[in-house]
C-alpha cells in the first residue's frame, strides 16, 4: 500500500558519473574491512579477537561516517567513531589537527559507553601537498582494562582512566607522555599497548590506502562520492519507510533490576512513523540508575535506536551517516540511555537487547513479515574466579547464549548472543577444561525452551558444570520476570536460570549470583532463555510438531500442552 | 609410451593433460563433464587424445566431488557417536551470528539431524586421562539403532579425544565389527587439534562423504584395470599434494578443495622456473575469481576451511590452500539496485544460460557481454569458434538494463556502461587480491600477477594496473592450467597436533621430538602409499604471543633453538603485522608437519603446445575499447600458437587462443618467455 505523502526525498542526482561511484564505494568498503581484518589478527587482547569489540570507520570533514567495516559489534555500527571525531573538531578545530595527528579519546560526554571503548583518529589530508582535509580514519577498540574498580562502581570516577581528546601523536610523532599515562593506569599494560599499536597500526594503514583511492580520482571527485553515498543511504532508508503504514505504536517490556536494587527498570518504547521519517521516542524509559547500566545520549540512546533501525529498515545497506538520516530520536536528558556524564556506565549495553527487541516489537504488526519474536535478551555472563591448584589466578568469561525470536516463515535459530552483539563465539570446552577448574558434564539444547507458536521460537542450550577447585561465581542473567514475547499471537518462551547443586544436596536457584562462593564437588547448570514464537501454536504444522518431538526440541509434555496435540507412542495427533 | 596425465573434473568441463615422458609429447584434452558418471567423461577425452588408459603410467586426478556433495547435500545418511552429554555440539556450533544484522539468519543445518545422534559413556579427562570407560554395552545398543535405521556412515567423537583417542579408536573397531559394510570414521584420525566443534564438524563432513568417495574411486580404479591400466592413480588433495587412493577412502574430507589446488600448483612451479620469488595465482573463471599468493614457489595453506563459507557454513580442520574467491567471472551479472546502485555479481549467468552473448536465453548483461561490447573478445573465436557470440544481444542487454537506467545514451554512454561494468568486477578482484597480500602485510607490488582460467588474462593487465603490480605472467594453455598443475604435484601428507607452552629450551626440545616422532609416522604411510619415494618435510610451529588468541604457522624446518625459533616467529610476525614485541613471552599451540615425496614429474618446458603454421606477422586489426587509455583504438590480434619464444610488441594488442584471450594495454610491453608464458610489462 503506497502512501499519499508527498516524497521529502532529496533530489539525489550526483554530481559524479555512476561508475566512478561505484568504484569508490567498492574502494572505501573493502578499505574499512582490510583494518578491520588486521586488527582481528593483531589484536593482543582476546576481548578483540573473539567478541569483535571494536570498528573501524571512515569520517568525512565533519566527522559523518562515510564507511564502516561490515563486522564488529552492533552498538560500534551507529555512530562511535563519528561522535569522537567531532569533538576532535569541536575542541582543535580543523586547523590544529595536523597531518601525522592522532587523537584518542574514550569520553563519558562524548561517546557516553563504558570507558573502555576508546575511538583512535586520524586527519586524512590530499591533494598538492597533502593540504586538502579529505576526512578521518577511525578506530574504536575496546581497551582491556583502564583501571577502576572491577565491580559495583556507583559513578564513572570509579570506572578508571578518562582521555577527552587527547593527542597520542602529534605531526608523526608518539607523545610519549601520553603513552606513560595509559601504561600506568592499566592493570595489564602488555595487552591494551599491543592493542594500541594495532590499533595505530590500523589507522595509519587506512589513511594510506583512503589518500591512494581519493588522489586517483582527485579530491572533488572523492567528495562528491562520499556525498552521493550517503544520499543513497538515505534515499534507500526512506523508500523501506514508505512502506510502512503511518502510525504511532508502542511496547513496553523491563529489566529485572539495575543490578544494585530490586526495582524493575521500565523499557516503554514509542515509534512513530510519518511518511519517509522514523521517530523513536525514548521518553519512557527509566530515568538512570543507581547501578552502572547507564550510558549517554549518544552512545546509549542513539546508538540503541540506530542499531534497532538498521536491524528493521537496512539490514543489507553499508552502514553511513545518511543511512540514519531519516531516523528521529526523542530522549530527554537523565534517562537510562542519556545518563550525565558522572553516572556509573561499566556494564552500559546491559539494556540494549532489551532496547532493541522492544523497538522491533513496536512494529510487529505493522512490519509482520519482518517483526520477530522476542529474543532471550540478556548478556548473561558467567564469570568464576579464583585460584589453581598451584596458587595461580584465574579468571573466566563464559556467557550463554540464547534462542532467537521465530520469524514468518521460520522457526527461531540460535543460540546465538544477543541482537547488541556480532560475531561473537563459543568458546571451545575443551580449551576451556584445559585452563579452568572445572569439567564440563554437557551442553544441550534446551528443551521446551522456545516460545511455542506457528513458528517456534529458537532454543537456549542448558550447559552444566563439576567445580573441581575453590572459587567465587558472578552471573548477570537478566529478562527472568520478563520473558521473551511471541508476536502475532505466538507465546513467550522461557527465561534463563542459574542452578546450584551443592555437593552436601542442596539446590539453589538465581539469575544474579553475586561472589557465590563454589567448592569441588559443586554443580552449576546455567540454563537459557529461548526466543519468542510467531503466530497462534495452534496453526503450527503437525508435521513440525512431530519433526521437534523427534529431535527432542519439545516434550511430549510441551507439545499436549503448547500445541493442543495428543501424543500417543511418540506420535503427534491433533482433534 | 608411459605417459603421466592428469585429469580435472570442473562443473562444465572435463580437461585432460598427458605428457609422454619419452617424447616429450603433450595433449591437452577437453570433454564436457558427466553427472552420471565421472568415468565416462575422463574416457571420452582419452579418446579425443587418441590414448589408451594401458599406456598412461600415473593418472592423477583432481574432483569437485566432495564439495558439491557437501554443498547440494546429497551425501550418506550418517549418525553420530559421540560422548554422553555432548550430541548437541555440532548443532550449537559456536553459536555466532556472523551476518549482524540479519533478525532472519540461519545457519545451515548440521550435516547429522539430533535424532541420528547417539551418547554413550566415556570421558576422557582434559590431561588426557579416562575418567570414565568406553561404555561397551551401550555402544552395542546404539549399532541396534545404525541397523534399525539403515544408517550408512557413522563419525565418532569424543571429548579431548585430542590428547587420547584410544576411545574413538576402540569404538571404530566394536562398530565396525557389529555394522559391517557401513563406512566408520572418528575424528583424531583426521585432526589431533582441539576445539570440540571443529572436530566433529569435521568427521562428520568426512562420514558424510565417505560412502560415495569410495564408491567412486573404486570404480574408477576398476574401470581403468579392466581397459589394461596397471599404473598408479593418485587424487589431488585440497593440501596442494597427491593423495593415494586408500588414503582418500579413509579421509575423503582430503578431496574438499581438490578443484582450484591444481592452478596454484602450477602457479609455484612455473614461478620457480621462470626465477619469480613471489607470484598472485590469479584464476577467473565463469562464476567466480580465485586468488592465491606463492611465496618461494610455496603457496599458503589455512588448517580452517568453511565449507558454504563462514557465514552460513560449517568447518573443516583440514590443511587446504588458502585461495581468497570473490563472486566476479566472466558470468557475474551486472544490475541495478533500488538506488540504481551499478553492481556486479555475485549473481551469475554461470555456463547455463550464460551470458546474453551465448544466446542460450540468458537476458542479464554480464562481464563476458561487456568485454565483448568493448571489442576484447572475438564473436568468432570463442572457444576457438565452436561457439559465436552474439555482439547485438549482448549490447542490446547493456543498453536497455544498464546504461539507459543509469542515464547514459547512444554509442558512447553504452561503451561507458561496459567499461564500467569491466572495472567494477576489477575492482571487486583487487579486493581479493588484497585480503591474500595487504592484510598479510605483504606489498603486491612485490609480486607478479600469474593469472589463467578463461577470463584471467583478459583482466590481468588491468588488475595489475590497479594493484600497482609492474609485472603479469600468463602461461601457456590458461584454460586448461588447473589440469597441468596437478601433472606438477607432489605427494604429500599433512599432520598436526596441538602442542601448547610458553616457548623456552626445555619446550624446544619436546618440540623437536614431537615433530621426529611425526615425520618417522609420515614417512612410513608415504612409503606405504607411494613406495620408497624421495621424501622431505617441512616443519611449522603454530605460535603467537602468550595471551593472544591469533596464531601465525611460521616455518621451522632446520631450526631446533629457542632463538632461532623466536626470530622466526618475530619476522614473520612483524612482516604480517607491522609491529613486533621483542619483550613479550612467546607461546606454542600446535604442530604441524608436511611430508612430502617428489614423483616424477615432466618437464615443464615442455608443457607449451607446438607453434602452429602461422607467424607472428599475421596480426589482424581490430577496433578495441581501452578506458581512461586513449579510448577505441586499433589494436593488433595475435593467434597465440604462431608466437614463438622471443618474440616483442607493444600494446595495445590481443592475443587469442583456444579456450582464453589475452588482453595487453597501450602502455604495455609484451614479450613471449622461453617457456612459453606470456610476459607483460605494466604501464
Amino acid at each position: 500500500m503506497s502512501k499519499s505523502t508527498a516524497t521529502r526525498s532529496k533530489d539525489t542526482a550526483p554530481r559524479i558519473d555512476p561508475i566512478t561511484l561505484e568504484v569508490i564505494r567498492c574502494g572505501v568498503v573493502s578499505i574499512t574491512n582490510q583494518i578491520d581484518a588486521n586488527i582481528t589478527r593483531t589484536a593482543f587482547s582476546s576481548y578483540v579477537y573473539e567478541y569483535k569489540d571494536f570498528a573501524v570507520g571512515l569520517v568525512d570533514v565533519n566527522g559523518q561516517l562515510v564507511a564502516q567495516s561490515t563486522g564488529g559489534m552492533p552498538p560500534f555500527v551507529a555512530d562511535a567513531v563519528g561522535t569522537a571525531v567531532r569533538d576532535g573538531l569541536k575542541i582543535y578545530g580543523r586547523e590544529r589537527l595536523f597531518d601525522g595527528d592522532v587523537v584518542v579519546c574514550n569520553h563519558p560526554a562524548v561517546q557516553g559507553q563504558h570507558l573502555n571503548n576508546t575511538v583512535m583518529h586520524t586527519p586524512i589530508y590530499g591533494g598538492p601537498e597533502r593540504a586538502t582535509l579529505l576526512g578521518f580514519f577511525a578506530l574504536n577498540v575496546h581497551w582491556i582494562d583502564i583501571g577502576g574498580v572491577m565491580h559495583g562502581s556507583t559513578d564513572i570516577f570509579m570506572e578508571g582512566l578518562q582521555l577527552r581528546t587527547i593527542k597520542l601523536w602529534s605531526k608523526g610523532e608518539p607523545v610519549e607522555e601520553v603513552y606513560r599515562i595509559i601504561e600506568n593506569n592499566t592493570r595489564m599494560p602488555v595487552d591494551v599497548m599491543g592493542d594500541i599499536s594495532a590499533q595505530l597500526a590500523g589507522c595509519f594503514l587506512g589513511r594510506d590506502l583512503t589518500l591512494a583511492l581519493a588522489d586517483k580520482y582527485g579530491a572533488d571527485t572523492y567528495f562528491a562520492a562520499v556525498e552521493t553515498i550517503m544520499a543513497q543511504g538515505e534515499a534507500s532508508s526512506r523508500a523501506r519507510i514508505r512502506d510502512i503504514p503511518d502510525g504511532a505504536y508502542e511496547s513496553e517490556a523491563f529489566l529485572d533490576d539495575d543490578s544494585l536494587g530490586a526495582e524493575p527498570v521500565p523499557i516503554r518504547v514509542k515509534v512513530v512513523v510519518d511518511g519517509e521519517e522514523m521517530t523513536i521516542d525514548f521518553s519512557g524509559l527509566a530515568d538512570q540508575v543507581p547501578g552502572p547500566l547507564n550510558s549517554g545520549y549518544f552512545g546509549g540512546g542513539v546508538t540503541a535506536a540506530r542499531v534497532a533501525f538498521k536491524y528493521l529498515i537496512a539490514p543489507r545497506e553499508p552502514a553511513n551517516e545518511g543511512v540514519f538520516r531519516p531516523l528521529k530520536l526523542i530522549l530527554p536528558e537523565g534517562k537510562i540511555l542519556s545518563a550525565r556524564p558522572d553516572a556509573p556506565m561499566s556494564n552500559y549495553s546491559t539494556p540494549f537487547p532489551t532496547v532493541i527487541d522492544s523497538v522491533i516489537n513496536c512494529l510487529s504488526d505493522a512490519l509482520p513479515h519482518l517483526a520477530t519474536g522476542a529474543h532471550f535478551g540478556t548478556h548473561s555472563g558467567f564469570m568464576m574466579h579464583g585460584r589453581r591448584a598451584d596458587g595461580s589466578r584465574f579468571h573466566g568469561h563464559d556467557s550463554g547464549h540464547g534462542g532467537w525470536g521465530a520469524g514468518d516463515g521460520h522457526d527461531g535459530a540460535g543460540p546465538f548472543r544477543t541482537m547488541a552483539h556480532g560475531d561473537t563465539r563459543l568458546i571451545p570446552m575443551e580449551l576451556q577444561e584445559s585452563l579452568l577448574p572445572f569439567r564440563v558434564c554437557s551442553l544441550s539444547l534446551r528443551e521446551d525452551s522456545g516460545g511455542p507458536g506457528k513458528f517456534r521460537g529458537g532454543l537456549g542450550f542448558r550447559k552444566e558444570y563439576e567445580i573441581l577447585h575453590p572459587c567465587t561465581l558472578n552471573t548477570n542473567l537478566d529478562r527472568r520476570k520478563c520473558p521473551p514475547w511471541g508476536v502475532r499471537g505466538g507465546k513467550a518462551a522461557k527465561t534463563g536460570c542459574v542452578t546450584i547443586i551443592k555437593a552436601t544436596g542442596e539446590i539453589e536457584t538465581m539469575g544474579k549470583a553475586q561472589n557465590y562462593k563454589l567448592q569441588p564437588g559443586d554443580r552449576v547448570i546455567l540454563e537459557t532463555g529461548g526466543g519468542g514464537g510467531w503466530g497462534p501454536p495452534e496453526e503450527r504444522e503437525v508435521e513440525l510438531i512431530q519433526r521437534d518431538l523427534d529431535r527432542g526440541y519439545i516434550t511430549p509434555e510441551g507439545a499436549v500442552r503448547d500445541y493442543e496435540v495428543r501424543v500417543e507412542e511418540g506420535r503427534v495427533w491433533r482433534g | 609410451m608411459p605417459h603421466v596425465v592428469a585429469v580435472d573434473i570442473g562443473g562444465t568441463f572435463t580437461d585432460l593433460v598427458a605428457f609422454d615422458h619419452e617424447t616429450g609429447a603433450v595433449t591437452y584434452t577437453k570433454s564436457p563433464t558427466t553427472y552420471d558418471n565421472f568415468v565416462e567423461g575422463i574416457l571420452d577425452c582419452f579418446t579425443k587424445g587418441n590414448l589408451a588408459p594401458g599406456e598412461a603410467r600415473f593418472l592423477n586426478h583432481g574432483t569437485t566431488l566432495v564439495i558439491n556433495s557437501l554443498i547440494q547435500r546429497r551425501g550418506a545418511k550418517c549418525a553420530l557417536v559421540t560422548s554422553a552429554g555432548f550430541r548437541d555440539v555440532l548443532e550449537i556450533a559456536r553459536a555466532n551470528r556472523p551476518d549482524p544484522f540479519d533478525l532472519h539468519y540461519q545457519r545451515d543445518e548440521p550435516l547429522i539431524p539430533r535424532e541420528r545422534r547417539f551418547e554413550v559413556p566415556e570421558r576422557i579427562d582434559a590431561n588426557g586421562e579416562v575418567l570414565v570407560p568406553l561404555d561397551t554395552g551401550a555402544l552395542e545398543t546404539v549399532a541396534e539403532d545404525l541397523k534399525r535405521l539403515e544408517i550408512e556412515a557413522v563419525a565418532v567423537f569424543f571429548m579431548n579425544s585430542y590428547l587420547d583417542p584410544a576411545h574413538e579408536e576402540q569404538a571404530v573397531a566394536i562398530l565396525k565389527r557389529l555394522v559391517p559394510g557401513v563406512y566408520v570414521t572418528h575424528s583424531a584420525e583426521l585432526t589431533r587439534e582441539w576445539y570440540e566443534y571443529e572436530r566433529t564438524s569435521t568427521v562428520a563432513a568426512n562420514a558424510y562423504v565417505g560412502p560415495q568417495v569410495n564408491a567412486y574411486v573404486r570404480r574408477l580404479e576398476n574401470d581403468f584395470r579392466s581397459k589394461g591400466y596397471d599404473g598408479s592413480l593418485f587424487m589431488m588433495g585440497s593440501n596442494g599434494g597427491l593423495l593415494s587412493v586408500d588414503r582418500t577412502c579413509r579421509q575423503p574430507i582430503g578431496l574438499v578443495e581438490s578443484g582450484p589446488i591444481g592452478g596454484c600448483i602450477g602457479a609455484g612451479a612455473y614461478a620457480e622456473a621462470l626465477g619469480i620469488r613471489n607470484v598472485v595465482a590469479f584464476d577467473m573463471g565463469g562464476t567466480t575469481a580465485k586468488c592465491a599468493l606463492v611465496e618461494n614457489g610455496r603457496f599458503t595453506v589455512e588448517s580452517v576451511y568453511y565449507v558454504n563459507g563462514y557465514v552460513q557454513g560449517f568447518p573443516i580442520k583440514w590443511p587446504v590452500i588458502d585461495v581468497v574467491e570473490v563472486g566476479s567471472g566472466g558470468g557475474s551479472i551486472a544490475w541495478l539496485d533500488g538506488q540504481k546502485r551499478l553492481h556486479v555479481g555475485p549473481q551469475s549467468a554461470g555456463s547455463t544460460p550464460g551470458p546474453v552473448c551465448y544466446e542460450r536465453g540468458g537476458a542479464e548483461p554480464t562481464v563476458t557481454d561487456a568485454n565483448l561490447v568493448l571489442g576484447r573478445l572475438n564473436p568468432h573465436r570463442f572457444l576457438g569458434g565452436e561457439l559465436t557470440l552474439g555482439l547485438e544481444s549482448a549490447r542490446h542487454a547493456i543498453a536497455a538494463k544498464t546504461a539507459t537506467p543509469l542515464g547514459y545514451r547512444g554509442e558512447e554512454g553504452l561503451i561507458r556502461t561496459a567499461d564500467g561494468i569491466v572495472s567494477i568486477a576489477t575492482v571487486l578482484m583487487a579486493g581479493a587480491v588484497r585480503q591474500v597480500s595487504v592484510e598479510h602485510g605483504l606489498d603486491p607490488r612485490d609480486f607478479a600477477l600469474f593469472a589463467y582460467g578463461g577470463g584471467g588474462p583478459l583482466h590481468a593487465s588491468a588488475l595489475a594496473r590497479e594493484l600497482s603490480i609492474p609485472m603479469v605472467v600468463i602461461p601457456p594453455e590458461p584454460g586448461n592450467f588447473s589440469a597441468i598443475g596437478m601433472l606438477l604435484a607432489d605427494a604429500r601428507i599433512d599432520t598436526s597436533e596441538t602442542f601448547t607452552g610458553i616457548l623456552d629450551d626445555a619446550l624446544a626440545a619436546g618440540m623437536d621430538a614431537g615433530f621426529r616422532k611425526m615425520e618417522a609416522g609420515a614417512a612410513d604411510a608415504l612409503a606405504r602409499d607411494f613406495g620408497s619415494g624421495d621424501v622431505y618435510f617441512e616443519r611449522k610451529a603454530e605460535m603467537r604471543y602468550h595471551g593472544q588468541r591469533h596464531n601465525i604457522h611460521v616455518p621451522i624446518t632446520g631450526l631446533h633453538t629457542v632463538i632461532e625459533i623466536r626470530e622466526a616467529f618475530e619476522r614473520d610476525y612483524k612482516r604480517r603485522y607491522g609491529h613486533a614485541d621483542s619483550k613479550a613471552a612467546t607461546e606454542l599451540q600446535a604442530l604441524h608437519l608436511s611430508a612430502f615425496a617428489r614423483l616424477r614429474r615432466p618437464d615443464i618446458a615442455n608443457l607449451r603446445r607446438r607453434a602452429s603454421s602461422g607467424t607472428a606477422s599475421d596480426a589482424q586489426i581490430r577496433q578495441v575499447y581501452f578506458g581512461g587509455a586513449g579510448g577505441l583504438l586499433e589494436t593488433a590480434i595475435y593467434d597465440r600458437d604462431a608466437l614463438e619464444p622471443g618474440f616483442a610488441a607493444e600494446g595495445p594488442a590481443i592475443i587469442e587462443e583456444y579456450g582464453s584471450t589475452t588482453l595487453i594495454w597501450p602502455s604495455d610491453r609484451f614479450e613471449i618467455g622461453r617457456m612459453g608464458e606470456i610476459r607483460i610489462g605494466c604501464g
